[in-house]
Parts: structure tokens; sequence; C-alpha cells
């Protein structure tokens, strides 16, 4: 892929974990700030899967019901990964 | 190269720079002192400055230091006026005084003054300029600039850059550092403290410049004694000052001192040090250009235009 | 960077990839490629162990950063956005030992993850938390809780010097009790054992962790050793760097080369080259520098900033007062008023040329050659960081020596081997006007 594409991806891979971690510490308790983190799991989760979808039918990956892809942040290469 | 030796024979003698007098008690050079330092000037070749305090001096300082070619900077508020007759460099300390003293046409002035009375007075240097040979204007607290204090110098340099111009166009030829030195200058023209001259104090021992020897006797740099022991001599020379080299802001002063006290590197001004002189040095371009509108002058000159005002911004691109 | 030829990497590929591909073995690249803000928290100056080589030495049990001091330094920066905006940062926490304050660190962590999220800072989307550890209470539930809860976000280096005879010559604990004088003292009890046993759970939780090993004048006899037995303990890299302070002896930089060519002739005859890295071998290093191409300066002080217990900000830890011998501490600044922007102004001015001696820049080896400003600093005949330390001179010339031969012997061999066309076409090309 592109280096565009992979800084897309890697952002949206870093923000999800970030997001993950927050759940962890952030409780119902803080209502607006809660809110704030479930919205934004919603969202970035969904365009952490519309990369995903967009970049498999731009490039035609080749798939694997047993596999999964991985990307090399470090080369911008994909590979697809088999049980 | 050290080329000149300025001799402090007070510990009260005037400031000519942007340090301030720390001491009160007066303690006068001892006369063998003053001889020993002529000698070790004569020797070394180099040219000596006498920094006079405001007292007279006793008899038979006189002699010794008629004894030497040398330049005399003497305050304004000197008790001794035939030694301000003969002075090659007055100081002015305030305003007030510049605005009642008689000027002499052929003599350099320099005047220490806050940012605040420059800023409420600068239109009496107009009528200075024409009574003078040269004039200094020294800000002493160039380092409290704020970015409100750029815009108003700014201004002030405007206005002033206009009155040039006219004496020029009257064929006069006004000296005002701040403004006339950049059109002249082909290369950096600084302080010099520690590179290309030293100052020798009332106690005998050698300092960058009087301001060192006021902030701490024991950062001396040598004594007569001994001679000169500069340490990291390398970092007073332009060579190795990493954004002055790139500069050509050649009128700055550069001062060592102040580069230290703001920045803790003798080799590195601060941010307000750069967008003055840079303000001056602008200005200074608008003045040639206007300047040339009305003739040839100082054709080999040139001041480019540039985008920025304070060179640290451009370290990126060196 | 090593070369790896590893049969079975072909076949996780799709049909159609043709070429064989040379897995090259490099130190791991830096966390984006080294463009982030690094931020240290000094949380304590306390330590288990007296480490002889330490260059923090005013280490003591007193000066503990309080939560108060630690919150007011987060408010600050990430309330100034636009003076930090490098696009990612890594909050960096040391002491001392930093795990010595693990409850601190998850408060102060938790705010961080917080505070970023509710100001839509743009390092929500790119930060780290790193530690330097000595390893000994790695193992712990408080340590390892958080751990767990920031498995994302972390990185973790324990230092571990190499053999138990290598790490226990300097790594000792400290006595229990100071001298007369207040002074605490370094014990004869190493503190290997204590170290090693977390290994195993450090790697599986970091598999690409690596270990910073740091050579002194004693360590000499045992570098290579040393470096073969971390990687028996499975760490894959390896940073080794040799103290700039001046504790060299005549004849260390000839036994010092005896080792590295040692080091060297293992790793490429038994061909641990494919698997793992040593920072000691690059191709870059012992080169000549152009004074205006290859000018530009590589230690970061000035652009990271530190914090202490008293909330003082500093250009890097090396200017704490705690870290200098000679030389009075540089804070550019506090927690309340922030940032004098002029004291930043010499760090991120200096350049090669303007801080080296004339030999320095007639080196015809000169890449490659570290300084550090604070070593600068506290070494210099004056107050300056403007004045290079050179101690390290004769050791890096060493260290140019027995690079080439490493290279040289592993050139030939992939030559032999009909290896070298792929090498060269496949390893990573670097830029060659450094910026």
């Amino acid at each position: 892929m592109t280096e565009e594409e992979k800084n897309e991806i890697q952002q949206l891979f870093e923000r999800r974990n970030g997001l993950n971690e927050l759940a962890k510490i952030l409780t119902p308790n803080n209502d607006a700030l809660y809110q704030k983190l479930v919205k934004d799991m919603g969202e970035t989760g969904t365009k952490f899967q519309n990369w995903w979808d967009r970049m498999a039918a731009k490039y035609q990956w080749e798939a694997d019901e047993n596999g999964h892809w991985e990307i090399n942040f470090d080369t911008c290469e994909i590979f697809l990964v088999t049980e | 190269m050290i080329e000149y030796l300025i001799i402090q024979l007070d510990n009260t003698s005037t400031s000519y720079c942007h340090y301030g007098i720390e001491r009160k008690e007066r303690k006068l050079i001892p006369i063998d002192i003053l001889k020993a330092g002529i000698k070790f000037g004569m020797m070394e070749n180099l040219m000596i400055q006498f920094i006079y305090p405001d007292y007279s001096l006793p008899e038979g300082y006189a002699e010794v230091i008629e004894s030497i070619d040398h330049s005399k900077i003497v305050s304004s508020q000197c008790e001794d006026k035939a030694l301000e007759a003969e002075a090659d460099v007055i100081v002015f300390h305030d305003w007030t005084d510049l605005s009642k003293s008689e000027l002499d046409q052929k003599k350099c002035y320099v005047l220490r003054t806050t940012k605040t009375d420059l800023f409420d007075r600068y239109l009496f240097l107009k009528e200075t300029l024409s009574k003078v040979l040269r004039l200094n204007v020294v800000i002493t607290d160039v380092e409290t600039f704020t970015e409100q204090d750029f815009e108003r110098y700014k201004q002030i340099l405007h206005a002033l850059s206009e009155h040039v111009e006219k004496l020029y166009v009257e064929s006069k030829s006004p000296q005002l550092n701040i403004l006339t030195d950049r059109m002249m200058l082909e290369k950096m023209n600084n302080c010099g403290a520690g590179d290309s001259n030293i100052t020798l104090a009332p106690n005998g021992k050698f300092y960058v410049c009087p301001a060192f020897y006021y902030e701490n006797e024991e950062n001396c740099i040598g004594d007569l004694k001994h001679g000169l022991d500069i340490k990291n001599p390398q970092l007073y020379k332009l060579n190795f000052a990493p954004i002055c080299r790139h500069c050509d802001a050649y009128q700055c002063k550069r001062c060592i001192w102040l580069n230290r006290k703001i920045t803790l590197e003798v080799n590195t001004p601060s941010h307000e040090q750069c967008v003055v002189a840079h303000l001056e040095r602008n200005t200074s371009r608008e003045l040639l250009e206007n300047i040339r509108k009305h003739g040839m002058f100082m054709p080999d000159i040139e001041i480019k235009e540039i985008d920025y005002l304070d060179p640290f911004d451009k370290r990126e691109e060196w | 960077m090593m070369l790896s030829v590893t049969a079975n990497y072909y076949h996780h590929y799709p049909k159609h990839y043709f070429m064989t591909v040379y897995k090259i073995k490099e130190n791991k690249g830096v966390w984006q490629e080294g463009a982030y803000k690094n931020i240290t928290f000094i949380v304590t100056k306390d330590c288990q162990l007296a480490c002889k080589y330490c260059y923090l030495v005013g280490k003591n049990v007193k000066e503990r950063m309080t939560w108060e001091t630690a919150k007011a330094f987060i408010d600050y920066v990430l309330g100034h956005e636009d003076e930090f905006r490098e696009e990612s940062v890594v909050w960096d926490f040391i002491g001392g030992e930093p795990f010595l304050e693990i409850e601190l660190i998850d408060k102060i962590c938790d705010y961080l993850k917080l505070r970023m999220f509710e100001l839509n800072h743009h390092w929500f989307n790119s930060y780290r938390f790193s530690f330097s550890t000595n390893g000994i209470n790695y193992h712990t539930p408080a340590v390892q809780h958080f751990i767990q809860k920031n498995r994302e976000h972390l990185s973790i280096g324990i230092t571990i010097d190499g053999t138990q005879k290598k790490h226990d010559l300097n790594r000792v604990w400290k006595q229990a009790t100071p001298d007369e004088n207040g002074i605490i003292h370094p014990s004869d009890r190493g503190s290997y054992n204590d170290v090693v046993k977390n290994i195993p759970l450090w790697l599986s939780q970091f598999p690409d962790a690596g270990t910073k090993v740091t050579i002194s004048s004693a360590d000499i006899p045992y570098i290579t050793e040393s470096v073969l037995h971390l990687y028996s303990l499975g760490i894959h890299q390896m940073n080794i760097n040799v103290v700039f302070e001046d504790v060299w002896q005549e004849g260390d930089d000839k036994r010092f080369e005896d080792q590295l060519m040692q080091l060297a002739d293992a790793i490429i005859d038994n061909g641990w080259y494919h698997d793992y890295a040593c920072s000691f071998f690059s191709e870059n290093i012992g080169k000549p520098l152009d004074p205006n191409r290859d000018n530009q300066n590589w230690c970061g002080a000035g652009r990271m900033l530190s914090v202490d217990a008293a909330g003082n900000l500093y250009p890097c830890t090396r200017f704490a007062a705690y870290s200098l011998r000679s030389k009075k501490a540089l804070i550019i600044g506090n927690i309340h008023d922030g940032i004098n922007q002029n004291l930043l102004r010499p760090f991120l001015s200096l350049d090669r040329t303007t801080q080296s001696p004339q030999k320095c820049l007639d080196c015809e080896v000169a890449s490659g050659c570290a300084w550090c400003q604070g070593e600068n600093y506290d070494a210099a005949q004056t107050d300056t960081i403007y004045q290079r330390s050179t101690a390290i001179c004769l050791m890096h010339k060493a260290h140019v020596r027995a690079n080439n031969y490493y290279w040289n012997k592993l050139y030939r061999k992939l030559e032999l081997e009909g290896l070298r066309e792929e090498f060269e076409k496949n390893k990573k090309t670097t830029n060659p006007v450094i910026c």
C-alpha cells in the first residue's frame, strides 16, 4: 500500500488501542466523558473496518477463510497469514 | 585576534554598553597596575581605551595615560569638564542630560536608554543627529522587549529613517548605529568582547568585558602577572556562533554579556536581541532603497529582503 | 544491518511471489522514526541499586515526585499544545528506579490518557509510555497490573549487562544504611539473579524488546561473553554504548577492539547475524563527515523535556543536579512559569562544528562518534554545552576498526555464498543526506 494509506490505518490502529485502554479506566460515573468514549469507539471501529474494506477492494488482496492480513508498518507490506 | 584593550580606571567608571554600574564605591586602579596594563597593551600591539569615572583622577594619572596613544570614554556627568572636552566618546545616561548638553559635531556620543524612554522621547534624536558626528543608541533593557515593543520599535525606526533620509538628501551623513551602520557594513561588526577586545579591571585582572567583572570578579580571563588565559576562546568568535554566523544583521551588537545572561551561552543571542537587530536591519534596507531613489548611494551594498525576524527560526535550512 | 536467509519465510507468500526474500535483522527501527517529543518524569531519585557507573551521582531517597507536581506539569504541557507540535510523544519515566513509584506512575498515566482524550489532543493518537528499569520489581503485581492496563502503549527496557560476572561487577545492591555522612555506598551483592529471573516474563510480553548495555573500563574483558549470553537469554535487540565520561585507562581501546573482533567472529561464524542485532556493528560508522552537509546535532537535549520532583524543567535529565559531577543544574523553567525559550536556543542551535575541536572536524572516521550535551557541559572548562567532550575518541576509533573487520568479513562470506548481490538489493538504504 502507499505510505499515506499506511499512515491512515496506523493512526486508526493507535487510536483504537488508546480508546480500548481508556475504556479500562473510564466508568459511566464520568458520564460526559464516558459517552464521548463510547461514541468515539464506535466511530473509530467503523473507520477501521472501512479502511480494510476499501483497501481490499482496491488491491484485490488474496484472502483465506483461515487467515488474516497483517501489516508491516515499517515497510507498508501486507501479508496474508494463514493458521 | 585581540586588537583593543579596555582599561577601567575605577570601579565606578562609566558604562558605555548594556551593563549597569553595580559598584557604588570608588576603587581607583593603582598606578602600578595602570602602568603595567599600558605596557601590556604596547607589547601586544593593542589600541587602548580608557574608561573614566565621574570624578577627577588624582595627580600623576594623566601623565601615565598620556604616555600612550589611546581613546577616552567619558560620561557626560564627569566633573572634569576639561576631560570631557578631550573625550573621544561621551556617554549619556539620560535624555534630560542629552537635551541640555552642548554637543560637538566632531564627537561620538553614546546614549544609554531604556526602551520606555526611547519610545517616549525618540523624536529628540532627530535634533541630535544634526549636532553630532555619530550617535550610538544602546537600549539597556533590550532583553525585556515584548511583541508590542517590537511593533513600537519598528514604528520608531521608520520615523527616524525618514528623517535620516532627509539629512542624506541634504548632503549630510549622520551616523546612527541602529539605522545607518548596516548600510555601510559588508560583514559583522559587533561587540567583539573576548575576541577583538578584552578589559583590564582595577584589580589588575583581565575580563571579557567590564560587565563580567561586575558580575563576578572570579570570572577573570587572566591577569597581568600570568597573562591571558581565555577558556574556550573559540566561543567568542563568529564562526562558533551557530545562529550569528548565518546572520546578516551586521550592525547587531551581539553583546556577549547579554548572551550569557539570557541564554547562558556567550555564543547564543536571545530572541529579543535577534528581532531588534532585524527590525533595524530591515529599516536600514528601506532607508538604503529610499536614499537610492535620490541618486547613487553605496552601490556595492546589498541588503536582501527576508521573511523572518529571528534567524533561529530558519535554522533547519542551514 | 544483518542478513537473514530463512528458507521457510518464502512459503508464507502467495504463489506468484517469486523472489526469495532476505530478511535483514537490524536493530528495531526507532518508533515514528524518532519524530516524537520525549517528556521525562523524574519520579524518584531512589533506587535499590548503587551501580558503580551510574551517572546519577546524587541519588537519594528523599526526592520523590508528588502527584500534585506531576499533575501541574501535565496540565502545563497539555495546555500548551501550540508549543508542542511534534506528532507523537513518549512519556518517559526514570529515577533512580522508576518502578519504585509504580502507583504514582499508574496515576500519572491514567491522567494522561484521560486528559489527552478529553482535550482532543493530537497526542492521543500517538503516544507511548517508556521505562528503563533495573528489572528487579518487574514481576510484582503492581507492575504487572500496570503493564496489562497499558499493554499497547508500552516500551520497557530492562538493563541487564551481560553475564553474571559482568553484570555484578557494577550493578550491585546498595548498602542498607548510609554512612555517618549520609552517603549510601555500594554493597558487595550483585543484582544479576534478581533481574535475570524476570527476563522470560519480560520477553514473553515484549518479544521485540531490547536491552541497553553500558560499557565502562572494567567491563571491557566481558563484552563478548556478555553479548552472547544476552542472546542466549533470548534478547534479540541490543544497544551497547561506551560511557561518555572520562573513565578510560591506557590500553582500553586495544582491549575494546580485541573484544569486538572476537564478537564479530562469533556472530559471523555462527550465523547469528540472521536473527540477532547488535548496535556495535553498523555500516554507517567510521566515515568522514562533511562540515556543511553532515553538521546536524543528533543529541536530543533541548528537544526533550524533563521534570523533577520540585517541578523544575530541564532540557534533558542529564542537566539535573543529581546527574552532574561538577556543574550546577541547568534549569530551563518550572511548572508554574513554563519553559524559558531563550534557554533552549543554545540547545536547538548546537551543531557538530560549533562544539567540536579541530581534531574532530578533521577526523577521517568521524561518523558514528557520539556526543552527549550533558557530558559536554559537565566536563567543559566553562559553563557551556559547546565544548565537546572527546573522552571516547580512542574508543570510537577502536570501535571503527572492529566494525570495519566485521563488515569486510561478512561481505566476503556473503560473496562466497553468492548472496552479496541480493543483500545489497534488499538492504534498507539510508538517505545519504542526513537530515
